[in-house]
């Protein structure tokens, strides 16, 4: 009972420190007091830093009188799993959510220290400790991850087989966590902006950062699942449309949006409006998305736990929407400018099809993972959704937004004179053509690659020609490294991350080579230009799992795909085995056994010999680019985010 | 009335907000396939073969006098990853007992297919469905769907939705009978 008690004790503090930050920073705004903001993040961060801390003890030394760790570890657990233990399962989560949030708000009024008085920060703290408050909320009542676990448990569960087998659940969940958490940042100050009235000074522009940095580690976070999906769920597939990415997916497009718009609102005064609403939205998105995975109404592969929250989270949903709205409509139409985009081919033009893009992207995948909801209301039957009906979207939508991005860069503000972007673009536009012509003689045919290598070429072009312009400008100043710190740079740098990405993504894609193949102990053959060899079973029992391994070479290098069953569990998966560099990928599985089977769950196929195996070989070129894409998309939003601070400017 | 724009729009979206909180907060969780009533329930089960992932031939007039579980699935979709390792699991455990589970690939390409099928499906076979052929004479517009199909050759449960090896061993119960 100590652990259960010491553990509700420190969620008690941290929701008082929450409520406590609430309440004084109300009278503080009411009565031009001090507002003590920073001492109760302090205490909130405190009292969610001891639970957690009470957590990782329990589930690190097994200790199965919590209900949590009775269901979420076992004995035989190893150390990194059982500190990831803590967010395989919805009320250990809520402490990783409540943790990140604590810590940001900290964070950001600490940067704000010397403008505590400014109502905007107050308003926006306001706002943090609110949501802070909800959550721990959350794990007092409906979702108590230190429930006392009366009967006396030996061993314990351990965690999901899918979430003990790669080593990426240490990074994956975390990083998507703090994008989610973090775009309560920019949320709170479209709030605490609309309550003020003063969405015309430098604030928005100072949201961007915060955004930028939960962007990143959203952007960061998804690729890394799409990383452990590729490797862990055998048919190397990256991305499913499974309403789950989707939920992770909906605010990151909103918040590409944001990010973008922002700049047009910094240069031009416009689109107020329309940015409050797209960061209240991206907040609203990430709790549906969290209500998604939570409340067990879509069928997932990431169900690991449904829950009781979901009129909760749906309630906060509504709260959220109808709050940001509310202010929207009574003060919306006092903030709006008073000018327009005056051309349409101009950067600010070029900016609203970007949104226009992102945000018809957003809605377009949000009504693909309702439907199957709506469709069971309206029939009574369920139906699903997937990659056919996503997918014939989301690829010209891609090839679009390429094509923004190779143009965008170098078109002018305001209104673009035709022979100065042409002066710009040239190079650029030759250049790419000059690719593809390459290309195209050296045998690719595949129309659809050729216009996507086409425009993600000339994005890398206008993205590197930016680049060269901040650097010459730095130099010219005397100081090369002011160029890292440099409004464009980062973007740029994520500009060229994605092209690499989608590069990674059509090529690997479109080029996938798959075949089965029939080997006996001790046989090679050759696979699409692979020399692979079959060397013999292995049989690796240890107390974590028991798996039947094949050795096999694929040029040179040992790959052991497997079928592995999990103690405790009772689940089997099959482990496939990847070998990969830079120009392609080799994905192996252990598809069948001959003879009787007595060897493995893998499909056993009597006309095989004994002794013999079918692998599953599948050979996707430049697959590894996709990772390497998404770390510099990772980099640059990191670069973005330690920009130069943003002058106040007369106004 | 231009300046008037923010203050419609808020009230149109916070209508549609609504409605839609109300929707999905009311929606029950998940749970198993909804046992629906086809018009093919105690028809005789329309006829059907093709050519396996691996190439081999597979027709259902071969497996006269067994129960058989035909599953429409395809690699995109997501409760199908959910009801694989049932389906498996209960081939494996009927597999002497006259009781055959044969899945039929749904809008699918084959490279996907047989991806899916290696890791997930593997311990029955897979059938191709070149234009939906096989799914437009079972009705069927959304995978997973599962039918069964008595010793008799008659459907006797059309079940939508991933289903859970309780209730596939549920139904079997019942068509013993």
């Amino acid at each position: 009972m100590t652990l259960t008690w010491l553990g509700r004790s420190f969620l008690y503090v941290a929701f008082a420190g929450a409520l406590g930050g609430v309440a004084f920073q109300l009278r503080a705004l009411r009565t031009k007091r001090p507002s003590f903001a920073i001492p109760f993040a302090v205490l909130a961060l405190l009292g969610i830093a001891g639970a957690v801390g009470v957590m990782q003890y329990a589930l690190i030394t097994h200790d199965f009188a919590l209900a949590y760790v009775a269901e979420n570890n076992a004995t035989f657990t190893p150390l990194l799993y059982s500190i990831t233990g803590m967010w395989s399962a919805l009320e250990g989560s809520l402490l990783l959510w409540s943790l990140l949030l604590a810590a940001i708000t900290l964070g950001v009024l600490f940067y704000y220290r010397r403008e505590k008085t400014d109502a905007v920060v107050g308003w926006a703290a306001v706002v943090l400790f609110g949501v802070g408050a909800f959550f721990s909320a959350l794990m007092m009542f409906p979702a108590d991850p230190f429930l006392h676990n009366p009967a006396h448990v030996l061993q314990g569960q351990g965690p999901n087989a899918l979430l003990q087998d790669n080593p990426l659940v240490a990074a994956h969940p975390p990083l998507l966590y703090l994008g989610f958490v973090g775009f309560t940042v920019p949320f709170a100050f479209a709030i605490a902006m609309l309550i003020t009235g003063r969405v015309h000074e430098r604030w928005p522009l100072e949201q961007r950062r915060w955004t930028v940095l939960a962007w990143g580690a959203l952007s960061v976070g998804i690729i890394l699942g799409a990383w452990w999906s590729y490797q862990v769920l055998g048919w190397g597939g990256f991305w499913g449309w499974d309403p789950v990415e989707n939920a992770a997916l909906l605010p990151w497009l909103t918040a590409t949006a944001y990010i973008h718009s922002v700049i047009v609102q910094d240069r031009r005064g416009l689109f107020r409006v329309w940015n409050l609403s797209l960061a209240i939205s991206t907040f609203a998105l990430t709790v549906l998305g969290t209500f998604f995975t939570r409340s067990g109404v879509l069928e997932s592969v990431h169900s690991f736990s449904s829950s009781t929250l979901g009129p909760l989270l749906i309630g906060l949903f509504f709260f959220t929407v109808a709050l940001g709205v509310g202010l929207l409509a009574w003060r919306g139409d006092a903030l709006r400018s008073a000018v327009g985009v005056d051309q349409p081919f101009s950067r600010e033009g070029l900016f609203v099809a970007n949104n226009i893009l992102f945000v018809g992207f957003a809605v377009v995948v949000l009504l693909g993972t309702v439907f199957p909801l709506l469709y069971e209301a309206v029939n009574g039957t369920q139906v699903t959704v997937g990659t056919p009906y996503f997918a014939t979207i989301a690829a010209p939508l891609s090839v679009a937004l390429l094509a923004l991005m190779a143009l965008a860069p170098l078109v002018s503000w305001r209104s673009a004179s035709r022979e100065v972007l042409w002066n710009r673009i040239r190079l650029v536009a030759w250049a790419s053509l000059a690719v593809v012509a390459l290309l195209a003689t050296l045998g690719v045919r595949h129309l659809a690659v050729l216009v996507a290598v086409f425009f993600a070429a000339a994005a890398a072009g206008s993205a590197l020609r930016t680049l060269w312009g901040v650097l010459v400008a730095a130099r010219r100043r005397g100081r090369l490294l002011g160029a890292l710190r440099a409004p464009t740079t980062g973007g740029m740098v994520v500009h060229l991350g994605i092209v690499v990405l989608a590069i990674g993504i059509v090529v690997s894609t479109s080029y996938t080579q798959r075949s089965e193949v029939t080997l006996a102990s001790g046989q090679s053959t050759v696979v699409d230009s692979q020399f692979v060899t079959f060397k013999g079973f292995h049989v690796v029992k240890d107390p974590l799992e028991t798996a039947t391994q094949l050795a096999v070479e694929v040029d040179g290098h040992s790959l052991f795909p497997a079928v592995t069953t999990f103690n405790g569990r009772a689940t089997t998966v099959g482990t496939p085995a990847i070998d990969s560099n830079l120009l392609r990928d080799v994905y192996v599985t252990f598809d069948a056994v001959g003879g009787n089977g007595t060897t493995s769950g893998a499909q056993v196929q009597n006309n095989l010999p004994a002794g013999s195996v079918v692998l599953g070989v599948t050979v996707e070129p430049l697959l590894a680019w996709l990772w390497i894409g998404g770390l510099m998309v990772g980099l640059g939003a990191g670069v973005s985010f330690l920009r130069r601070r943003h002058v106040e400017e007369p106004t | 009335m231009k300046r008037r724009t923010v203050l419609v729009t808020s009230l149109v979206v916070l209508a549609v907000v609504v409605a839609f909180s109300v929707f999905l907060g009311t929606r029950q969780p998940v749970t198993d396939a909804t046992d629906i009533t086809s018009p093919l329930l105690g028809q005789p089960a329309p006829n059907f073969s093709g050519t396996e992932l691996d190439g081999a031939h597979w027709s259902l007039r071969n497996d006269l006098g067994h129960v058989v579980v035909v599953n429409f699935w395809a690699s995109w979709c997501g409760p199908c990853v959910v009801e694989a390792p049932n389906l498996s699991t209960f081939a494996w455990q009927e597999r002497h007992a006259n009781v055959d589970v044969i899945g039929v690939v749904f809008n699918d390409t084959l490279s996907a297919a047989q991806g899916f099928a290696a890791h997930y499906g593997s311990l029955y076979p897979s059938i191709l469905d070149p234009g939906g052929a096989i799914a437009n004479r079972y009705g069927v517009v959304s995978p997973p769907t599962t039918f069964v199909i008595n010793a008799k050759g008659r459907v006797v449960v059309t079940l939508v939705g991933p289903v859970r090896l309780s209730q596939l061993n549920a139904v079997l119960g019942r068509v013993r009978q």
